[in-house]
């Protein structure tokens, strides 16, 4: 045992390697707008040290954090900050009841399969005035907000009448988890997903059982039904992954965040066996360009001018060289890609009414730089980020995918794959 | 009073050395309507009382091989408990044995407690790692014993406070230089004020040694001769818990054998070593007794050979050879109370030495009584019974989550208990968090500089725990240093004060300095050196050690 | 993935090579394992501030008497000069408009009020050329009320000792008033959150033309322009006399800017800046070094024909220590250190400490060394390199950017 004394100094979530360096708070976007909220190192590792002391040093200002990560992510120590909150509010939230409001906006599956069958009259109503102000009131839902429209047709519905037959026949096989948001609210970016995938020779396939990531329910403290819907999709996947022997795939940089380390770190459902098959699609493509296992064609005429917007998520998980890469290959498009700043939103935070100010305001460092680049669109691989740049900018917000789908020459791809000749 | 008026004062008794001894013998004494004057040479608790476990024993250590201390432990431990609560935290102990020790141990080591009157459970190993998860998985037996932890700096505080409220005058800064001896009686002492230099002389009808292993100085002043024998121990400080009760090895005492949670931190040692009386004042740990504590400590908690550690210390106990055996062959580890009048024929002198830093309080009120035998005073000693400042029975506590206190709020109320309302926090400014680490306000350090005899940023340290915390000072040092620069409307000496008291930050690190520790180090260096240039206005050289 | 150039380390020294590649049309990609020491620079540069405790007044003819082990000495000192102005020039470029000049050290004044030579220095900065001729006799300091990482007695305290009649001004606007409502958060980088709108710069002006009439020149904590220098152009429009910024404790809004303006430069040339990912080993072959693996990206291995290592010293991690050495982490490349632990620092804090002149130890060309022998892609630039004292010699920042410029060139000439 002597010989393995002190090489190195770790603790739980590195809260003791934090050397006090204070550049955490100088990106916290809640701190910047919120006395209230002690800033990440205060909630964080200093905080840690009196609550392993004593829980009664919990503070209900924690749930403040956005868990947008950004801490995380310039931390020069490797602290895992936001986790540290996270796990604080885990085990001081214990046994309370959610509200109602945050129960409804955390069950994106729920209210989307409710929605999904009234869709008309769902997204009249959710964009009427009176029930804007019953929601502001009753549930505190700001009335500001735009709900994300929901579509009339699930992209599960779409996909098994108008995709799932062709798959088969495909050389290759990749699953997809699609998310709640592709599944009820955007269904086109599923569709383009596919095209995309098709045009290069990969058949896409669902998941036996999908249900919502659960990164809402983690923000709003349903850790029980987060849980359980984790173990669901963690036994899908490995199922896609070890039976299938098929990698999944997402294009949403918050759903992989949380398949990949969150289910672990927070919920303590180990993906660590299938954790390498999740990943975003392009980062999966730009893998097969660079290998030059596959070719894309793009189409001639397609001219852009489109800003990168990485989300906060997406930094943490470190990926946002794929989907800049991959839109960089695309000779139309003049790619700007914008100075890191949270757009504000962070899922279902800035819909809640005691936040929107605040949101609003993280976000406007972000908007100006927005409309200095003078661009047509914006691309980003995170749905709230599009809810909220969309809302704020005005401007057009598309995932990569979709980007890559519009500007792709299918005809040509699929020839240069040798799919067809 | 201020001080001048203090110098001409004659006091019924003038105790010498601010330990908690020493602080408890003043509080007693003005319990029992003496006139005191206590003087200190440093701050209060920079000796033997600071330099501790800060492990409120249960006695069982002792129950196998002294049984009198044992008693002696468990009776204070139980006083404590309701007098000094918020200086206690009642985490239990737990004594556990290793493969590589005899279980036989165990069964000697529960009876030898029973004997002594102290509580103490056999459990399951099971049970043990189930209680306390940090304990080393691999044990084979574990007693749960009343242990608790302390702490010196707030018990030796409100000593001090009270013995204040009760008449008493304190003087910290100023050194004993001499006894004044006419005949063969002592009436006083002579003093130099360390913070201008200025010597006088103070009059006493009894004196008080009450100075620890520098004691044997102020014996010789006398015209006597004592012969102590300084045991030094090392300890090491961890960023933070990573344990929750006391552990203990149940076995023999030993090197490093005691891990014990210390308000945010918890610390292993001790080492212990005779060494030779002219080096007591060197504190300097060396790597061997590093490599020691280590490599011991992992055995109680095996996370401890990963986790930061940020400090080292080290302490000397002033143990004494018997009289009739001045080799220090039998050396007592109990409380020797010394009338030099019987012992040496010197009127006015009693020495109060030997003991534990958690034995304090019976010490001092053995040393009262023999004062107010000499002066003829019948009132019965009450500090058993009256709680300290800050520890009354309606005191708030630091775990009530019924009450919705600010971080700094809270730890204050830990710091402070009931005191903690004295802390202005009416505005922002208060409120504002100079030590970001340990919680320490505005307001607290406001407080500990008018009411708690803070001259720098060590005496701050002390009061308050600012500094304490995993950075060692980095953030707030120079902010607190500012502050008290304003409130002492001195500039100058807030600068000499920044960079002594981060000289004696680094030496703590120093002998610990690799991993995270060392690059806290550079950080600080890089700040207040690199970005700040205090090393080019402020001169450390050949400086002595602050205190 | 497949780049010219991978630079693991995000700081000055990263971003400066980065961006002298990325200028002359190099594919690089910077992985930048968190935020970097620069946000602790009040917004200075050094070349050369001190040596053996003697002040520096000619940093290019002070280069040249340096150790063959000094970065400069391994750069060369003749290419020191032309290297110093090319520097000036890139900062200047990515919108970072610095003042000073190689051949003279000027002064800059620290946050406690200290004169410390310096190379290059930030505009708006208050800067000393010559200590007998201050740029300003009456100065008043404004001092923000409840604003802690400006130790204001000090300050005026240096000022004064230094020639300064400094008038102390205490003043607040109900913007920064509301920030202290929070216990820990009101710091220099928060305050210019809150004065980035030229309503809020206003009721700071007003302030500051109400109280500090009678000054020559105004003395304001950097607390302005997290982004550009707009916000400083603004105020001193606005208020009637001389306006300079004194550097605060850190994080500085100074080193913040400055690291934002060198990433978004750096990206503005196409460069990829992977912030938040560690480079976890690489595969080395022979004396070349093919690929590196990142935490991040895991299973997907950055290739280059050319790698940087600019990860700094200990605080950044670029150096560990442990119980029993001092290593490189990512390759275990060799260092410049002392094997005994005790001989790693000093006793007193103030004092030289050796660990600060540890490093990756390289060959004349910068090159990282293993088992002694050179990996001919694998340089090393800034503070990860041995051989210098950031803290006791005043040559941080100037190692940093010098090296980097250098090793850039190198690069350069080897494609060609």
């Amino acid at each position: 045992m002597a010989d393995k004394m002190q090489l190195c100094n770790i603790s739980e979530n590195n809260f003791e390697q934090c050397t006090k360096c204070t550049i955490c708070t100088t990106v916290c976007p809640v701190a910047a707008v919120s006395t209230d909220y002690p800033g990440p190192k205060q909630a964080g590792p200093d905080g840690e040290r009196y609550r392993l002391k004593d829980n009664a040093y919990y503070d209900k200002v924690l749930k403040l954090c956005l868990n947008c990560k950004r801490c995380e992510v310039v931390c020069p120590s490797g602290v895992h900050i936001a986790d540290i909150i996270q796990h604080a509010r885990m085990s001081a939230t214990k046994g309370h009841r959610a509200s109602l409001r945050d129960t409804m906006l955390a069950n994106t599956d729920l209210l989307g399969t409710m929605a999904n069958l009234v869709a008309p009259v769902a997204n009249a109503a959710l964009g009427l005035k009176p029930t804007k102000l019953v929601m502001d009131s009753i549930m505190s839902i700001d009335k500001h907000r735009t709900f994300p429209a929901y579509s009339r047709i699930k992209f599960e519905t779409w996909f098994k009448r108008h995709a799932a037959s062709t798959q088969d026949a495909m050389p290759h096989h990749v699953s997809y988890f699609h998310g709640c948001y592709v599944n009820y609210n955007f269904p086109k970016l599923g569709q383009d997903f596919v095209k995309l995938m098709n045009a290069v020779g990969y058949g896409v396939h669902l998941l036996d059982k999908e249900q919502c990531c659960g990164v809402a329910l983690i923000a709003n403290g349903l850790y029980k039904q987060a849980t359980r819907q984790a173990r669901t999709n963690a036994a899908s996947i490995g199922k896609a992954v070890k039976v299938d022997h098929r990698t999944v795939l997402t294009t949403s940089s918050t759903c992989t965040l949380n398949l990949r380390d969150e289910y672990p770190a927070l919920l303590n459902v180990d993906t660590s066996d299938v954790r390498d098959s999740i990943m975003l699609a392009t980062r999966f493509i730009y893998n097969l360009v660079d290998e030059g296992k596959i070719n894309l064609v793009f189409k001639q005429d397609y001219k852009r001018r489109i800003a990168y917007h990485t989300a906060c998520h997406m930094q943490r998980l470190g990926w946002q060289l794929y989907s800049i890469e991959m839109l960089r290959m695309i000779p139309g498009i003049d790619l700007q890609v914008l100075d890191q700043e949270c757009c504000g939103i962070s899922g279902t935070y800035g819909f809640k009414k005691e936040n929107y100010e605040r949101s609003q305001t993280i976000g406007s460092i972000l908007f100006n730089h927005i409309a200095q680049a003078q661009v047509e669109a914006v691309a980003t691989d995170c749905e709230t980020c599009k809810w909220q740049i969309e809302m704020s900018t005005g401007l057009a917000v598309e995932n990569p995918v979709s980007i890559l789908a519009d500007a792709l020459d299918v005809e040509a791809t699929r020839k240069a794959n040798n799919l067809i000749s | 009073m201020v001080t001048s008026e203090v110098y001409k004062k004659e006091f019924d008794v003038i105790i010498i050395g601010g330990g908690a001894t020493g602080a408890g013998t003043a509080r007693d004494c003005a319990l029992r309507g003496l006139s005191v004057l206590l003087v200190e040479r440093f701050d209060y608790s920079t000796g033997a009382t600071g330099r501790n476990h800060g492990l409120m024993h249960s006695g069982a250590r002792y129950a196998v091989t002294d049984g009198e201390s044992a008693s002696e432990c468990i009776s204070e431990n139980m006083t404590l408990r309701r007098i000094a609560r918020h200086c206690v935290e009642e985490t239990d102990g737990l004594f556990i044995t290793l493969p590589e020790d005899d279980l036989q141990y165990q069964q000697t080591f529960v009876e030898s407690c029973q004997r002594s009157g102290i509580r103490a459970d056999i459990i399951s190993p099971d049970e043990a790692r189930h209680i306390e998860p940090a304990v080393n998985p691999d044990l084979i037996g574990a007693v749960r014993v009343p242990d608790a932890s302390i702490d010196p700096f707030r018990l030796t505080i409100a000593n001090l406070l009270d013995a204040r409220l009760h008449g008493a005058e304190t003087l910290n800064y100023h050194e004993v230089e001499g006894l004044i001896i006419n005949q063969d009686r002592v009436q006083g002492v002579k003093l130099i004020n360390k913070t201008n230099g200025e010597h006088v002389e103070v009059r006493g009808r009894v004196i008080v040694n009450a100075a620890g292993i520098w004691g044997q100085r102020i014996v010789q002043m006398a015209g006597a001769k004592i012969s102590m024998f300084p045991a030094r121990g090392a300890l090491l400080i961890f960023g933070h818990r990573v344990n929750q009760m006391v552990i203990n090895r149940c076995r023999k005492p030993a090197n490093a054998d005691i891990l014990v949670p210390d308000d945010t931190v918890c610390v292993i040692g001790t080492t212990s070593d005779r060494i030779p009386i002219e080096t007591v004042d060197d504190m300097r740990v060396t790597r061997e007794e590093v490599d020691v504590l280590l490599k011991e400590g992992i055995k109680l908690a095996p996370s401890l050979a990963t986790t930061r550690v940020i400090r080292a210390y080290a302490g000397v106990r002033p143990l004494v050879a018997s009289d009739d055996d001045p080799s220090g062959r039998s050396i007592s580890r109990g409380i020797v109370c010394l009338d030099h009048a019987k012992r040496d024929g010197i009127e006015g002198f009693i020495t109060i030495t030997g003991g534990k830093m958690m034995t304090y309080r019976l010490m001092a009120e053995i040393a009262t009584n023999a004062v107010c035998a000499k002066l003829g005073n019948n009132v019965e000693c009450v500090t058993a019974l009256q709680p300290l400042p800050g520890s009354e029975e309606d005191a708030p506590s630091q775990s009530d989550t019924t009450k919705r206190y600010s971080f700094g709020q809270r730890a204050a109320i830990g710091r402070h208990g009931s005191l903690a309302a004295r802390i202005e926090k009416d505005n922002d400014i208060d409120n504002a968090l100079v030590c970001e680490c340990e919680g320490v306000t505005v307001g607290e350090i406001k407080y500990a500089v008018h009411q708690l005899h803070v001259h720098n940023l060590v005496n701050l340290r002390r009061r308050t725990r600012l500094g304490m915390g995993t950075c060692q000072g980095k953030l707030c040092s120079c902010r607190a240093a500012s502050l008290l620069g304003e409130l002492n409307h001195d500039v100058k000496r807030a600068q000499d004060d920044l960079a002594d008291f981060l000289d004696e930050r680094w030496k703590g690190m120093r002998p610990v300095a690799w991993g995270d520790t060392l690059r806290e180090a550079q950080l600080t260096a890089a700040i207040y050196q690199g970005l700040c240039g205090l090393d080019s206005v402020v001169n450390r050289q050949g400086k002595e050690d602050v205190q | 993935m497949r780049t010219d150039t991978i630079i693991m380390g995000g700081g000055l020294s990263g971003l400066a090579c980065g961006i002298a590649l990325a200028k002359r049309g190099q594919r690089v990609t910077i992985v930048a394992s968190g935020q970097s020491t620069l946000l602790f620079n009040g917004g200075s540069m050094e070349l050369l501030g001190n040596i053996d405790g003697q002040v520096i007044t000619s940093p290019l003819d002070a280069i040249s008497t340096l150790p063959h082990d000094h970065p400069y000495s391994k750069i060369g000192t003749s290419r020191i000069s032309s290297l110093a102005s090319e520097a000036q020039g890139l900062l200047a470029d990515a919108g970072i408009s610095m003042e000073g000049t190689a051949t003279t050290n000027h002064w800059r004044i620290t946050p406690m009020g200290v004169a410390k030579p310096a190379w290059l220095t930030l505009s708006e900065n208050i800067r000393i050329d010559e200590l007998d001729k201050l740029p300003a006799k009456r100065v008043a300091l404004m001092c923000i009320r409840g604003f802690f990482d400006q130790p204001n007695g000090m300050l005026a305290h240096g000022l004064r000792q230094l020639g300064f009649d400094v008038q102390m001004v205490e003043f607040t606007t109900d913007d920064i008033t509301a920030l202290r409502r929070s216990p820990s958060e009101m710091r220099a980088a928060s305050i210019a959150k809150h004065l980035m709108s030229n309503n809020a710069l206003q009721r700071v002006a007003d302030q500051i033309n109400k109280l500090a009439a009678d000054a020559d020149m105004v003395l304001l904590p950097s607390v302005l322009g997290l982004t550009d220098e707009s916000h400083f152009k603004a105020l001193q429009d606005m208020v009637h006399k001389p306006l300079r910024l004194i550097a605060t404790l850190s994080p500085a809004v100074a080193g913040s800017r400055m690291q934002s303006a060198l990433r978004h430069y750096f990206q503005m040339l196409g460069g990829n800046y992977l912030m938040g990912d560690t480079v976890v080993g690489g595969n080395l072959e022979g004396d070349k070094l093919l690929t590196v693996t990142t935490a991040k990206l895991g299973d997907m291995p950055l290739r280059a024909n050319n790698f940087v290592l600019a990860t700094g010293s200990f605080v950044s991690r670029g150096l560990m220590a442990n119980y029993e050495r001092v290593y490189e982490p990512i390759f275990d490349l060799d260092v410049d250190a002392d094997g005994d632990r005790e001989q790693w620092t000093r006793f007193g804090i103030m004092d030289p400490q050796a660990y600060s002149r540890y490093g990756v130890a390289t060959d004349s060309g910068l090159h990282c060394l293993k088992h002694g022998k050179p990996i001919g892609n694998l340089y090393a630039i800034g503070s990860v390199l041995s051989g210098h004292d950031a803290i006791k010699m005043g040559d941080g920042t100037g190692v940093s950017l010098l090296t980097a410029l250098a090793v850039a060139q190198d690069i350069l000439s080897g494609n060609k």
